[in-house]
């Protein structure tokens, strides 16, 4: 059905596969420019180094020993790895259940609940994580309710500005991407699958051990990944809510672009996290497809 | 049976939650836009719209919200022409490196943005192009690019054949072709996609923060103001967006629903 293919060619051969060609040059050619590029400049960028407040364009391979030696770059990305594995399980295991609950749910409320638990997809970023904030301060909702209840004597500063509100705030402002790819693999499993299931006597338990959950595990390991590459690559809501304890792997990048001014030294921390998301993808994709197995 | 049902209640029970945790804080900041707070209990007699007017008299904001509307629609427009172009290309089953253009055309999007947003700005100090809200444009067509394509192809992936062909026996070429066959079955998924679009560019944040100079958009200039503090202004603030965004989403999710 494609454009260029079924009126016969007025021009000779030769121009039709001319102005083929033409044309591939020309799709390939703004993605190459403003996606290829870019990358490879950043990834020569880390072979550079800064001199005098000036980035010295010949190659060397300083940044990657400095991180590799340092002793800050690879506690704090092992400390980041760690916390983006940790929001990453959170909203696994909270937002299946839930992903699973909107499925059985009858044709009309499940895409209303659905959509109430996808809205705030498309709620500003900043927002959520301001709202997070302010529900987590000193004269915060979560203060007020402890006091309210006498759990607490006075408000407690204990929520905010450390490790664990940024993995709270991470793991609220991303459960409804974890939520959204599974509903969409259970969505797509044929309900013949269940009642054939249900028919060779399979119960509830093992209709779902058997058949559901291991084709929707593709689905709900893209959502996870999804989850780790995003935690691991934020540095805007450890900054907000993380304090001086909160600092990841993304603020001392972000850092090398701003204050710090190493550009290069970032970039080579950049490809460090540009290896981990890809090892990441890489894992959910094969651990998909390893669960689905048999079924699939 | 009993056990199911135990089962249930507790994923409702889950579910009730965490719509709680999720909603919880926006509605406490929906709230603030109109009472303020008075050593720690909020004042029920100081409702009050009047930090919806601030807001308006707020010159920087204004400016910041022409910015990101600007950009929005620069970025959009583009990104409709550019994915549309890579997705008929990718349609047709003749063309060279579909799969190598898709996996290009993605990156950005399965990249974090902090690389993304390096990336361009390594990228545009090397060719020697200042940051401007030109260099902001660029980086949000990259990041919404994939949404734009991948909706137009899915879409031209669903028409029939025999549309193109019927077209083509009834002597039209292939410009007519695309007018007024193809055009019309994409103009929802084009809208869908504008819309989508737009809420992302809207939006983004960590792209914009590395490729952005002394011009700001929305997201970056309430980045400033939180920083500063807490005020019922950025509480007004942000329940417009949220009213906005809403808004958006729920034009979207209808398209979506009828496909």
């Amino acid at each position: 059905m494609a454009l260029g293919q079924s009126p016969p060619a007025r021009g000779g051969a030769a121009t039709d596969s001319l102005l083929r060609w033409a044309w591939a040059v020309l799709c390939f050619a703004l993605p190459f420019l403003f996606i290829v590029v870019p990358i490879l400049a950043f990834l020569v960028q880390s072979f550079f180094y800064v001199d005098d407040g000036e980035i010295v364009r010949s190659l060397t391979l300083d940044n990657y020993v400095r991180i590799a030696t340092d002793d800050s770059s690879i506690p704090i990305f092992l400390k980041t790895c760690r916390l983006a594995a940790e929001v990453m399980i959170v909203t696994l295991v909270v937002g299946y259940p839930i992903a699973y609950l909107l499925w059985t749910l009858g044709e009309r409320t499940k895409y209303l609940l659905l959509l109430i638990f996808v809205v705030p997809l498309f709620m500003s970023y900043i927002i959520k994580i301001y709202a997070i904030r302010a529900l987590l301060g000193r004269s915060g909702f979560l203060n007020q309710a402890l006091v309210f209840t006498g759990i607490l004597d006075q408000p407690s500063t204990a929520f905010l500005f450390n490790l664990t509100a940024v993995k709270i705030s991470l793991a609220l402002i991303l459960i409804p991407f974890t939520i959204l790819p599974i509903f969409v693999s259970l969505e797509r499993i044929p309900v013949n699958l269940t009642y054939a299931s249900a028919d060779l006597g399979g119960n509830d338990w093992q209709t779902f051990r058997r058949v559901i959950l291991p084709l929707s595990a593709p689905g709900a390991m893209t959502g996870a990944a999804f989850t780790f590459v995003l935690a691991m690559g934020d540095f805007v809501t450890p900054q907000m809510v993380g304090g001086t304890t909160g600092f990841t792997f993304g603020r001392i990048i972000q850092s090398q672009f701003g204050l710090a001014f190493n550009w290069p030294f970032g970039a080579a921390l950049s490809v460090l996290l540009l290896i981990v998301v890809f090892i990441a993808l890489l894992v959910a994709h094969r651990l998909g497809r390893l669960f689905a197995g048999p079924a699939a | 049976m009993r056990f199911g049902t135990l089962v249930r209640a507790c994923l409702w029970m889950l579910a009730a939650v965490t719509l709680l945790l999720i909603y919880g804080p926006l509605f406490t900041t929906v709230f603030h836009s109109f009472f303020s707070r008075r050593g720690g209990a909020t004042d029920w007699s100081s409702f009050t719209f009047g930090w919806y007017g601030k807001l308006l008299e707020n010159e920087g904001i204004r400016h910041a919200l022409v910015n990101s509307i600007l950009v929005g629609f620069a970025a959009v427009a583009v990104a409709l022409v550019v994915g549309m172009v890579l997705a008929f290309y990718a349609n047709n089953p003749n063309s060279r490196g579909r799969g190598v253009l898709e996996a290009i055309v993605f990156l950005p999007f399965v990249m974090p943005p902090v690389i993304t947003g390096l990336a361009l700005l390594i990228f545009f100090q090397e060719v020697d192009v200042p940051r401007s809200l030109v260099t902001v444009t660029i980086g949000h067509i990259v990041f919404v690019l994939a949404i734009v394509y991948r909706t137009l192809l899915s879409r031209l992936q669903s028409l029939r054949r025999s549309l193109v062909e019927a077209s083509y026996d009834l002597g039209a070429n292939r410009w007519q072709t695309f007018r007024f066959v193809l055009l019309p079955n994409l103009k929802t998924a084009i809208v869908a996609s504008a819309v989508l679009a737009f809420a992302l560019s809207f939006d983004e944040t960590l792209i914009t923060l590395f490729l952005a100079s002394g011009e700001s958009t929305l997201p970056l200039r309430l980045w400033g103001m939180m920083r500063v503090g807490f005020t019922p202004e950025i509480n007004a603030l942000v329940t417009l967006i949220i009213i906005l965004s809403t808004g958006l989403f729920l034009a979207v999710a209808r398209f979506f629903r009828r496909t």
